[in-house]
């Protein structure tokens, strides 16, 4: 299982509900963090969540049987490990 | 939590050297609008090779003050073509690194920070960069001796899960950074383990943390 943290703060949301659009994706509470959880690949496109890029480079709070393999002006994928 | 009080009052001051007062007088007090509080005329009476010095304080706010060195006939030190009057480096020295040392100056409003903004932008010294960050807006320049200033307000106010966060994240850096190999993937997979161990049951401990303080100051009362 693929699952990314990130920090519960109004900046961060819409990087969540980007990735809840995924069918695969499910969002549970881990405490103050959402944690973004796939079987697979989660990719998040970071024109449709709309954050700025000091928000973007800075949304990712842990990740869990997972590596980050594309972090840029365009996506943040993160695979399986 | 450390335990230890907490007791210190912020920045009594922080020092620089300058060799061009002139222009820092006119950066600081006539263009920012930093009085001056407090200077210190020195001979140098000390080490033999000391120069008399003028030590000169503006006022920053909160009490808080930058300072600054004039020394009476001392060139500045040799160095590379880039940096400040206070360190200089290589041409091949990234630049990233060199901008990384700056004093940052709070404000409390978009107001305040558009004044300093516009201040800056009628004097020599404009304003290089106006970006918002995570959770704050900065304005940027460089003062007379090259000096990173930056002025600063907070977009909103700094949430407890964000304390929570910073703390995970340092634990989570001394732990990758002592295991040797350290990286951002390191980090990132060692702060899951924290969050996992100490974010789940946080807000029900800082529940009872603030009934246990509120308990307190009831018995006290």
């Amino acid at each position: 299982m693929t699952i990314l943290y990130i920090l519960d703060v109004p900046e961060n949301v819409p990087v969540v509900k980007v990735a809840a659009q995924d069918t695969a994706v499910t969002v549970d509470k881990v405490g103050p963090y959402f944690a973004v959880a796939s079987p697979a690949t989660i990719v998040i496109d970071r024109r449709a969540t709309g954050c700025r890029h000091a928000v973007w480079y800075s949304s990712v709070a842990g990740l869990a049987g997972a590596r980050i393999t594309q972090w840029d002006k365009d996506a943040l994928r993160v695979e399986p490990r | 939590m450390t335990g230890l009080s907490h007791k210190a009052k912020g920045v009594d001051h922080a020092a620089f050297p300058t060799f061009d007062p002139a222009a820092t007088v006119r950066f600081y007090r006539d263009v920012l609008g930093f009085p001056v509080v407090h200077s210190i005329c020195a001979a140098g009476w000390g080490p033999e090779d000391h120069p008399d010095f003028i030590h000169f304080f503006f006022d920053i706010g909160n009490g808080d003050r930058i300072a600054f060195f004039y020394y009476f006939g001392l060139e500045p030190p040799a160095g590379g073509p880039q940096g400040d009057v206070y360190a200089r480096f290589a041409a091949d020295a990234p630049r990233f690194f060199i901008r990384s040392r700056h004093l940052a100056i709070h404000v409390d409003s978009d107001e305040d920070l558009t004044e300093y903004q516009r201040r800056l932008d009628g004097s020599e010294w404009p304003c290089t960069l106006r970006l918002q960050h995570e959770t704050i807006e900065s304005i940027y320049t460089d003062d007379p001796n090259g000096y990173m200033i930056e002025f600063t307000r907070a977009l909103r106010p700094v949430t407890p899960q964000e304390d929570l966060d910073a703390n995970l994240t340092i634990d989570a850096l001394l732990d990758v950074v002592s295991g040797g190999n350290p990286s951002m993937d390191a980090l990132l997979t060692r702060k899951a383990e924290l969050i996992v161990e100490r974010a789940a049951d946080w807000e029900q401990r800082r529940e009872a943390a603030q009934n246990e303080g509120a308990q307190r100051e009831l018995t006290r009362s």
